[in-house]
């Protein structure tokens, strides 16, 4: 077999998403040439660069490119890689974060944070702790059942729809203006992208992908049945729950700053499976890096191809499912 | 080493599973026998520990195995499960690197040399070709020689098998029993299987356990316990025996 294409496509993969972050911050309603970029982007160390810079371009760069580009990286690289560790986890392709409840539970616990403690308590940790609340009731249900994957899927699909009334509850009770942000929130979109929450949603996600990634080759071993996993030496309780634990943190992280974005987390591993097999040793570091360049790309296009925004949210579930489907037909599930 | 049962109780429903005594030899091959449902599969999995049985009901040269932790455990004792699904198509290399789990902390992927023991372990059920290829593509019968080198890449001194010929032509079931005769022989492990074929039971063990109802009825050399009258008793059926060239055939 020749090994050197594998490689070359696993560098191109993981190069991805650091061009992406440098075309795209040239990229928006103001159009800034790459050669001021780059003026612009070593401007801190050589300030005698800043003049002859157009106005506003260091602001444009540094306050809004750049942290709604991160932000855009880390979401996407958060969503793939918990959509991958999840599949591994529950044994099954076709799980992800909004089935089993972990999105909705994020959701809700950071809407019950904007509306109701005015950012006191952060969204963030609100909505991690509604997260791993609803995966926990997922887990409690499904557990005592014969078919645990059709259980699973089925109080997934009951414990959503409950967090996503109570969701509909705290939008019920808020005022118009709490409203209007939080619809904006909800649909999904990285226009709230500011340091102040990436200072809470970064180092949450950077770390909770670090150890996911750290446990890319123990996720194979927790994808064989559970009896088969503990006869092979594994502590299964204590290993499922701290990457539950894990993929619900970045999740949350996620879902609290840029609301509900869909289906990367279903599509990227799939591709990454097509691409390379379906060793998680390769498969979660390269769902991060090929996720986080899908959400930057989608982005990109929603905030640059109408006049208006669109919430890259609606955007990656128009172009997901058809895809989706798409691949499940061609493929006939051979790299599943 | 050897593995002795003392005093084990387990209940699952309306089933019970009880064995006063028994020591599974070290360096012997052990077959489990006995008619569906009699709770072969579930005394297999009791020692293994998947199944939780009671602590000081099994042991491992005097070890509780119910107060070991997992990966102690499965260093000391490997199990081959009967009936294999993954949703992922591993290859069939990475499905041997898994037996190595017990030895690698949580953070940890696996080391060249454990790509080295695994690859071994292929060999020597004679797929070392087979390393690269997708595991949905093998036959029943590679698949199950695939478990059975995980279960080597383990390296462990106990390997326990549960019905590894199920389903399986002659040709391999045979080739599956001399592999586990010859690991038993040749690399001094303890290997306790549950076999259906009572002809290859007799054949191949160096001691049989007689299973009916979730009790052992009996347990001893083939030779020395084979009758026609516990045939009758545990499988219901009249059974012939009939010894020819030094051979025992079981005839329905």
């Amino acid at each position: 077999m020749n090994k050197q294409r594998p490689r070359a496509l696993s560098l191109f993969v993981y190069l991805l998403p650091l061009f992406i972050f440098l075309l795209s911050l040239c990229v928006g309603t103001v159009h800034i040439p790459i050669k001021d970029l780059l003026k612009t982007l070593i401007s801190p160390i050589f300030p005698s660069l800043k003049q002859g810079l157009p106005a506003n371009s260091l602001n444009i760069i540094f306050n809004v490119r750049i942290p709604r580009l991160l932000l855009g990286l880390a979401v996407g690289a958060s969503l793939s890689v918990s959509g991958a560790s999840l599949q591994a986890l529950f044994k099954n392709p076709l799980v992800n974060e909004y089935i089993l409840g972990i999105s909705s539970g994020a959701a809700f616990g950071a809407a019950l944070s904007m509306v109701f403690f005015g950012g006191n308590i952060p969204p963030q940790i609100s909505a991690f702790v509604f997260a791993i609340i609803a995966v926990l009731i997922v887990l409690l249900i499904a557990r005592k059942s014969d078919s645990p994957i059709i259980a699973l899927l089925l109080t997934g699909v009951i414990v959503s729809a409950f967090f996503s009334a109570l969701l509909s509850l705290v939008e019920f009770l808020a005022s118009p203006y709490e409203l209007q942000a939080l619809f904006n929130w909800l649909m999904g979109n990285l226009w709230k992208a500011g340091w102040t929450d990436l200072a809470i949603s970064l180092p949450l996600i950077g770390v909770g992908i670090l150890v996911l990634v750290l446990m890319r080759w123990r996720l194979n071993v927790l994808s064989m049945s559970d009896e088969e996993a503990r006869s092979l030496g594994i502590n299964i309780r204590k290993e499922k729950l701290l990457v539950i634990f894990l993929t619900a943190l970045i999740t949350a992280a996620a879902t609290a700053v840029a609301g509900i974005i869909g289906w990367i987390g279903l599509i990227i591993p799939h591709l990454v499976r097509m691409m390379v097999g379906v060793d998680n040793r390769k498969v979660v570091p390269m769902s991060a890096a090929l996720g986080a360049g899908f959400l930057m790309v989608a982005d990109n296009i929603t905030r640059s191809f109408a006049s208006f925004e669109v919430p890259v949210g609606i955007f990656t579930s128009l172009i997901g499912i058809p895809f989706f489907i798409v691949l499940l037909r061609k493929s006939k599930k051979a790299w599943l | 080493m050897s593995v002795t049962v003392q005093n084990l109780t387990y209940r699952y429903r309306n089933f019970s599973l009880h064995v006063e005594h028994l020591q599974f030899e070290s360096a012997k091959m052990t077959s489990i026998v006995g008619p569906n449902g009699a709770g072969k599969t579930t005394f297999l999995k009791c020692i293994s520990a998947i199944l939780p049985a009671a602590k000081g009901s099994l042991f491992i040269e005097g070890r509780d195995i119910g107060a070991m932790r997992e990966n102690e455990r499965a260093r000391l004792l490997a199990y081959v499960p009967q009936e294999h699904a993954t949703a992922f198509n591993y290859t069939v290399l990475d499905f041997v690197l898994m037996g190595r789990a017990a030895y690698l902390p949580i953070f940890s992927s696996p080391s060249p040399g454990d790509v080295t023991i695994a690859q071994e372990a292929l060999e020597f059920v004679s797929l070392g070709h087979f390393a690269s290829r997708p595991y949905f593509q093998l036959s029943s019968g590679e698949r199950r020689l695939v478990l059975i080198a995980r279960a080597l890449a383990q390296k462990s001194n106990i390997l326990i098998l549960d019905e590894p010929t199920s389903f399986l032509d002659p040709k391999h079931e045979t080739e599956i029993l001399a592999l586990a005769k010859k690991l038993a022989e040749e690399k001094k492990k303890t290997i306790i299987v549950t076999l259906h074929n009572l002809d290859m039971a007799v054949k191949y063990s160096d001691a049989m356990v007689f299973m009916k109802e979730g009790q052992v009825v009996a347990f001893g050399k083939p030779d020395d316990i084979l009758n026609e009258a516990l045939l009758e008793n545990v499988y219901e059926i009249k059974m012939s025996i009939i010894r020819y060239d030094g051979r025992t055939f079981i005839v329905k």
